[in-house]
């Protein structure tokens, strides 16, 4: 079941990049194709979109021949994949409100938990250091200024 | 006489303390990303973008130039001390270099691959030094027809030694070609693609999808692999010296090993990665001792690991003169060149000889702090070799947060980072697509669409008048050749076998 997964997740992309090839065809010929002689600025991307529509369907052909392989992902693996891209988009939402040291300091510290290291006070000391770091980094060395959020840090 | 002249104008330049500082850095982190599994030279050097910006654009190529080659370097040290390369031109060192390891002599394997990059490296400087203003001259010639027959044929020559499967280095090709047709197209003012986003009519910057495919995707991988802690062993400085047998028998290698290199490095893909695999298949054919091969023979140290470092020069040509990279860290450099409003190219040796001659300098003392530094201090190397790489990834995805944003102060890059990141985790971890042609492609994008409308232009449409330029008939002749030889050959061999067998 896991295996059909992952075949079927690498096919489905190659599909969905073919599906993209055919929406940048259509779109192209709206900005206007010119002439040869002229080209216009649909031509380019109209050419760029064959190459994706040709080249995707030829992995199509090939990947509804081919055997599945190993699985996408193991269940721990999954889990730890998604809180590093659940901390990562924290960071995003979270950065212009809380300003970047407190949360390179909270990030630093998810991404050790998740990186399963033990104790509180190793990833403590290194998320403080990281934090740190960056202060030091952007703000003294290369005057960078940088969103401090709403405790001005 | 000139290039003297301007060479010597260019360690002047060169030797200023932030210059210096900045080679000592970049061969300093090099070496480092070189040693630890995972990060590799385009991932680091990309992350390091944001922070040359700060300087001159001679001190940010200088930087990242001394990234690519301390990775070179740093390889080999945990290829022969723990047989795990520390980046993918290290590999074959695995073969020879941990069997000498342990025979107990990984201080002579590990002396002879520094003094080879060290003179592969010298030697690959002073080819780039005499071939690139000659090429860059001769590309003065190259006008919009010849530029799109050349990229035609680096685009087939990459999909082709970028990955196993060429048809997925085509369709990534493709995809960078669109990712870089996104937002306001130049030539004619006209917004492509932005879905109606103020934020995607100024483009999807190169930055935040090479931090995303190199540094975030290798974060994910990290995260989600187990890695076991190697096991290094203890060296002593006197157990570094190679006995005279040793260094005789790697002197040959070397210099065969730098010139391949260095040639190898004009062929578009992973340069360092070929060179070396080549350079151990010639040794082992033409060594009087073959049955040492798999065993612990010196020269299938000294070969590679010199190839490597030259290959890095050799991949300076193509971008320096003719401003085409063939590779992912030198598409990074050429990113890097163009945030700071440098254009490589032909005519970078006429407006701009200082960056190039400085470069030049630089790369001298650079080879030298290599050495300096990677001889004495193998064992703190080794040692970083121990380190989990989880330890380092908090801090690593920190940086790629922050730096991707401080670049535009553009929360919308940090989107497009994570996004690139996701999707370049499945597409390099999982499928093996190769990522390293979609860069290309997005850095070239731009060049391709130009060299396309103002070859029709050129020609009022008429794309057989493109058979009357022989410098483009050349390049197309190679594609087709090479394309005819790749259907062919498979199919050849297949007849050849069927005759055999039925015979």
């Amino acid at each position: 079941m896991v295996g059909k997964l992952r075949f079927n997740a690498e096919l489905f992309f190659t599909f969905c990049l073919m599906v993209l090839g055919v929406v940048v065809l259509i779109v192209s010929i709206g900005y206007g194709f010119g002439t040869f002689r002229r080209p216009g600025p649909g031509l380019y991307p109209f050419f760029v979109a064959l190459i994706i529509i040709l080249f995707s369907l030829i992995l199509l052909i090939l990947g509804v021949r081919a055997k599945s392989g190993e699985p996408l992902f193991t269940k721990s693996g999954l889990k730890t994949f998604s809180f590093m891209v659940i901390t990562f988009c924290l960071w995003i939402i979270m950065m212009p409100v809380f300003g970047y040291v407190i949360m390179t300091f909270a990030v630093a510290y998810a991404f050790c938990k998740i990186m399963k290291l033990e104790g509180w006070v190793k990833p403590f000391a290194l998320s403080i250091a990281t934090a740190v770091f960056i202060y030091l980094l952007f703000e003294v060395w290369l005057y960078i200024d940088l969103p401090r959020g709403i405790f001005g840090l | 006489m000139e290039g003297w002249t301007l060479l010597l104008a260019g360690f002047i330049h060169s030797i200023t303390v932030v210059n210096l500082i900045a080679c000592f850095i970049g061969a300093l982190i090099g070496t480092i990303v070189g040693v630890l599994p995972g990060l590799g030279p385009t991932a680091t050097m990309a992350l390091m973008l944001p922070f040359t910006l700060r300087f001159p654009p001679e001190t940010g190529l200088i930087m990242m130039a001394g990234v690519w080659f301390g990775a070179m370097y740093g390889g080999s040290t945990t290829s022969i001390l723990v047989n795990i390369p520390g980046e993918a031109a290290s590999v074959v060192t695995c073969i020879e270099g941990y069997q000498m390891a342990k025979k107990g002599r990984a201080g002579a394997a590990l002396t002879v691959s520094a003094v080879g990059s060290w003179i592969a490296g010298t030697l690959g400087i002073v080819g780039l030094q005499f071939f690139a203003p000659i090429l860059g001259n001769a590309a003065l010639s190259f006008g919009p027809p010849e530029y799109l027959a050349f990229m035609i044929l680096a685009f087939v020559l990459l999909s082709n030694l970028a990955s196993e499967a060429p048809v997925k280095g085509m369709l990534m090709i493709g995809l960078g070609l669109f990712i870089s047709s996104i937002g306001i197209n130049p030539l004619d003012s006209v917004p492509r693609f932005t879905l109606g986003s103020n934020q995607l009519m100024l483009g999807i910057d190169f930055l935040p999808i090479a931090m995303g495919f190199f540094g975030i995707a290798e974060i994910l991988n990290i995260a989600v692999e187990t890695y076991v802690v190697p096991e290094v062993k203890k060296l002593r400085f006197r157990e570094l010296y190679p006995s005279k047998s040793e260094a005789k028998r790697s002197i040959a290698p070397v210099l065969r090993g730098s010139i391949l290199g260095f040639f190898i490095g004009l062929l578009p893909g992973p340069c360092t990665v070929i060179s070396t695999f080549i350079s151990y298949s010639i040794e082992k054919r033409i060594s009087k001792r073959p049955e040492e091969f798999g065993s612990g023979a010196i020269e299938g140290v000294a070969g590679p690991e010199s190839a490597n470092n030259s290959a890095v020069l050799g991949s300076m040509i193509p971008l320096l003169t003719l401003g085409i990279p063939f590779a992912a860290p030198s598409a990074v450099m050429l990113a890097g060149l163009r945030m700071h409003n440098v254009e490589p190219g032909p005519l970078l040796f006429s407006t701009r000889p200082e960056i190039f001659w400085t470069f030049i300098a630089a790369m001298y003392i650079g080879n030298i702090m290599l050495l300096v530094l990677n001889l004495p201090l193998v064992g703190v190397f080794g040692k970083i070799a121990t380190i989990r790489p989880q330890l380092l990834m908090p801090f690593i995805g920190v940086i790629c947060l922050v730096g991707v944003y401080s670049v535009r102060n553009a929360i919308f890059d940090v989107w497009i980072m994570i996004i690139a990141g996701v999707i370049g985790y499945f597409m390099r971890s999982k499928w093996n697509f190769p990522v390293a042609s979609f860069i290309i492609g997005v850095v070239l994008g731009p060049m391709t669409e130009n060299s396309v409308r103002q070859t029709l232009m050129m020609f009022k449409g008429n794309m057989g008048l493109i058979l009357h330029r022989p410098i483009a008939v050349t390049f197309l002749s190679v594609t087709m050749a090479y394309i005819a030889y790749r259907v062919m050959y498979p199919i050849l061999i297949k007849r050849v076998k069927a005759k055999v067998t039925g015979a």
